[in-house]
């Protein structure tokens, strides 16, 4: 009886709130539809991607807010005591703040999906930038809630403040590397395939960019990790994309060579031209030739080993200019150019019927170049490759596949031309480079002179 | 009897890299790493004294370091063994010797003695000069390659020795000679290894200004003149005479000075007396300077160099002659005559200049004096010559390429 009392004499008291809820509410709906009409035009019309996600997101925690301020309202002008009041006011602001940070963080989570998505990094690092986010979201709202409860945050702060320096300095080269991942695929510095050059020397296409390192094949093959710090700190040549493949790869391979003594040796002219006779090629290959990699240094370079010695030990200036003079580059066959030193002294000997003999200890020693060809780790397949290549064989390398490979294995061409033209139908480069005449050059001058070829062609 | 391999606390593979560079040392590894597995027993007389033992002494632990199982033996014998062994060496170098039929016959017992009791074993056997050569009667129970190395002059060896030797020799598969007028008419295969000199041993290794004045000081030698140098042992066979003639003829119109450095030896009774001769020869002119350098003075010699204008080398004989390319390391413009293997380091007026008697040798000198720019370009070059042909490292790929070529006979081979 004392409720049905007391409900009819204060009826008026819990109806006006009951009311005043329900018109809130109801305004609140309504409002709530013109301003999401409204946002929903306003973002069509910016055309930002993450729209959607902003509407699904908010509409419903919308709803829930809008039944917030209804009862806050009618909290507020209901006649309960203020302590009450108060109470209620604090818990619903908490459930506000717990409601607009779930909010939040769903629409961030969501917008970081849809971001980190599109970085053309191998794994981008979606989960560990949404656990950042979650907690500084979450932290956030804690501190709001304690400090709308009224407690100190001050303390907290201080805590919060040194875990996150901790956490910073234990961490900052992981976050260095993250940061300077997200700056090279924001700012479109290098691409996965493109062919780049450190400062430290090391070379190679980026296989992938990882959110902390990126993976790099070198042209020996190897996969090197580099962090992303590195790159953005340091100095990188970015060559770009890369060219033509060739439709076969080139193994580069080094040659070393063995001195193997004959025994045969010569005083005179006339022994000289007998023992040439029966003389194996690679022996007359190796007195036409070795000065090139004893003497890299010097240009010109020393003449053959028989006109040398026809002047030094025979003193006659004049045969060894006529054998010094002998084009080797116009021969492609040991025999030949065998022959024609024979004919030159033969033809000689004819009319200077007067021999000299060497003094004693100045004989002609016959001497057989021994080639031991070994394959280095370095293959190019396309243009760039192979002038990076290029720049770190040793000029064994390089003597083989020009001298060696266009002589004495009778290709009639050097290597690199025979691949140029063959294998990546560089006709124009494979022409300039079968022309250079490479007993013209010391072997480090002809490395430079073929790279400046190259490079002309790649750009 | 042997003593088995020491370890040798010198230089790592990898110090070389800043004076060959990454490419050599590569290449270094790509043939050791096709030895992996193969046993290297070389063998000598000695683990101390002698150049065989120093070279021996550098190249074995780098090829460990370079991962071949390179080995290092000596043989052993009485007094009487290596007085006949010396005389051995002696003949080689053509001098006269008596040997008589029981000296051969030592030889060969203290040989057997040595087969009985060495403890080998080995995939390649590498032997080192004559006194161990005999060991290749035991090939047939410990089977492998075997490769004689021949590091003396052997251009005009005593017939009956090299006879004698002759016969154990042609049982190996290979034979090394370090150059082209070593080579002898044999039924075997023969390879020409040139030796080398180590670039970070005392006697090349870069000195500091400090370091070289230390030692000009104790020598009272004048750093302001210009200095020639020659650094030999007192020998006729040097020709200090022939070199103070030639300074004499120089110094008539170039204000210079004259160091002939060297010791004497032990084993050459000859010495003492050239030494007085060369003395007296310049006691009466102040711009001689005749020092009496101790054994082991490595450091001194270096530093005699690096402060030498120009050094010469005016032998009337010589083996392989490596002081030449100790000289040209140090970018000295180098004088020298064509004997032996020195035509082999200095190529005539490219890096350096070559002379055949005391006028010729006096105009080179004036050449030089006057022309320090064309000076210091044959020292560049001569500096080249070495860095590319007479290093230690060019001494390495050589021996392990030999190792790797028992197996192949073409004139081409790919590993």
């Amino acid at each position: 009886m004392g409720a049905t009392n007391w409900l009819s004499q204060n009826w008026i008291t819990l109806v006006v709130p009951i009311v005043v809820f329900l018109a809130f509410f109801i305004v609140s709906i309504w409002g709530r539809k013109i301003a999401f009409d409204y946002l929903t035009k306003w973002l069509n019309k910016t055309k930002w991607e993450g729209s959607d996600l902003l509407i699904q997101t908010t509409k419903n925690p919308f709803f829930h807010w809008c039944l917030i301020l209804g009862v806050y309202v009618a909290l507020m002008i209901s006649v309960l005591p203020m302590e009450y009041k108060d109470l209620g006011s604090k818990i619903l602001a908490t459930l506000f703040i717990i409601s607009l940070a779930w909010t939040i963080l769903s629409l961030a989570e969501k917008l970081i999906r849809r971001y980190i998505s599109k970085l053309k990094t191998a794994s981008p690092p979606i989960k560990l930038t949404i656990n950042i986010v979650r907690i500084i979201i979450i932290v956030l709202a804690i501190l709001v809630i304690i400090d709308f409860w009224g407690a100190p945050i001050t303390p907290l702060l201080l805590f919060l403040a040194v875990l996150i320096l901790v956490a910073v300095i234990a961490s900052r080269d992981t976050l260095l590397n993250i940061f300077s991942g997200f700056q090279l695929t924001a700012e479109d510095v290098m691409k996965t395939g493109d062919f780049i050059k450190l400062d430290s020397g090391i070379e190679g296409y980026i296989v992938e960019i990882g959110w902390r390192n990126t993976r790099m094949k070198t042209l020996d093959e190897s996969i090197i990790l580099v962090p992303n710090s590195k790159l953005i700190q340091g100095t990188v040549i970015n060559y770009g994309r890369p060219l033509k493949k060739a439709t076969q790869p080139f193994r580069f391979y080094t040659r070393l060579h063995m001195k193997e003594l004959t025994g045969l040796k010569a005083t005179t002219l006339s022994e000289l031209l007998g023992i040439l006779k029966r003389a194996p090629g690679s022996a007359v290959y190796y007195h036409t030739h070795h000065f090139l990699e004893e003497y890299q240094y010097l240009t010109p370079e020393p003449a053959n080993d028989f006109a040398l010695w026809i002047g030094d030990a025979l003193g006659d200036e004049i045969l060894e200019e006529k054998l010094a003079s002998i084009d080797i580059f116009q021969f492609s066959t040991i025999s030949s150019l065998k022959a024609k030193i024979r004919d030159v002294i033969r033809e000689y000997l004819l009319n200077k019927p007067a021999e000299r003999v060497a003094p004693e200890g100045r004989e002609f020693h016959f001497i057989k170049s021994i080639s031991v060809v070994l394959p280095t780790p370095y293959v190019a397949h396309d243009l760039r490759e192979f002038v990076e290549v290029l720049r770190k064989v040793s000029i064994y390398s390089l003597y083989f596949h020009i001298f060696e490979a266009r002589l004495r294995l009778q290709r009639k061409n050097n290597d690199f031309s025979i691949w140029f033209r063959d294998c990546l139908e560089e006709n124009d480069l494979a022409d300039k480079i079968a022309r250079l005449d490479p007993y013209a050059f010391t072997l480090e001058k002809l490395r430079s002179t073929i790279i400046q070829q190259i490079e002309k062609r790649i750009k | 009897m042997s003593k088995e391999i020491f370890r040798n606390p010198m230089a790592k593979i990898q110090d070389y890299e800043p004076i060959v560079g990454k490419d050599t040392l590569d290449e270094l590894h790509m043939l050791a790493d096709r030895l992996s597995g193969k046993v290297i027993q070389n063998i000598n007389s000695t683990f101390t004294g002698g150049g065989v033992a120093e070279i021996l002494a550098r190249l074995v632990p780098l090829l460990n370091q370079l991962g071949v199982d390179a080995r290092w033996n000596i043989i052993q014998g009485n007094d009487a063994f290596f007085d006949v062994t010396k005389r051995f060496h002696n003949a080689f170098h053509g001098k006269a010797e008596e040997i008589r039929d029981e000296d051969f016959a030592l030889f060969l017992e203290i040989s057997q003695k040595n087969i009985e009791e060495l403890k080998l074993n080995g995939d390649i056997f590498f032997i080192h000069d004559p006194q161990p050569v005999a060991l290749i009667n035991n090939r047939e129970k410990l089977g492998g390659k075997w490769i004689w190395r021949c590091h003396i002059d052997s251009s005009k060896p005593n017939k009956r020795v090299w006879e004698f030797v002759r016969s154990f020799v042609i049982n190996y598969d290979a034979v090394v000679f370090s150059a082209p007028n070593f080579a002898q008419k044999l039924p075997v295969r023969q390879f020409m290894i040139s030796p080398s000199i180590d670039p970070l041993s005392d006697k090349n290794k870069e000195l500091s200004p400090e370091a070289i004045d230390t030692v000009l000081r104790k020598y009272e030698l004048d750093t302001k003149k210009p200095m020639i140098v020659q650094i030999s042992r007192f020998d006729y066979l040097k020709d200090p005479i022939g070199v103070i003639e030639a300074f004499e003829i120089v110094r008539k119109n170039i204000d210079c000075q004259l160091v002939l450095a060297g010791g004497t030896a032990d084993d050459d009774p000859e010495s003492g007396k050239v030494l007085a001769e060369v003395k007296e020869r310049a006691a009466t002119n102040p711009d001689i300077h005749i020092l009496l350098i101790p054994p082991n003075s490595d450091i001194e010699i270096n530093a005699l160099q690096r402060s030498a204008t120009i050094i010469m080398q005016k032998s009337l004989r010589e083996g392989f002659g490596l002081t030449i390319s100790e000289a040209l390391w140090k970018g000295k413009p180098v004088i020298a005559t064509a004997v032996g293997g020195i035509p082999l380091q200095v190529k005539n007026k490219l890096t350096g200049l070559l002379c055949h008697s005391v006028e010729g040798a006096a105009y080179d000198l004036k050449n030089l004096l006057s022309n320090p720019e064309y000076a210091q370009w044959l020292g560049k070059n001569g500096r080249e010559h070495v860095k590319q042909n007479f290093l230690i490292t060019r001494h390495l790929k050589e021996y392990m390429l030999l190792f790797l070529l028992l197996n192949h006979t073409s004139d081409m081979v790919y590993l």
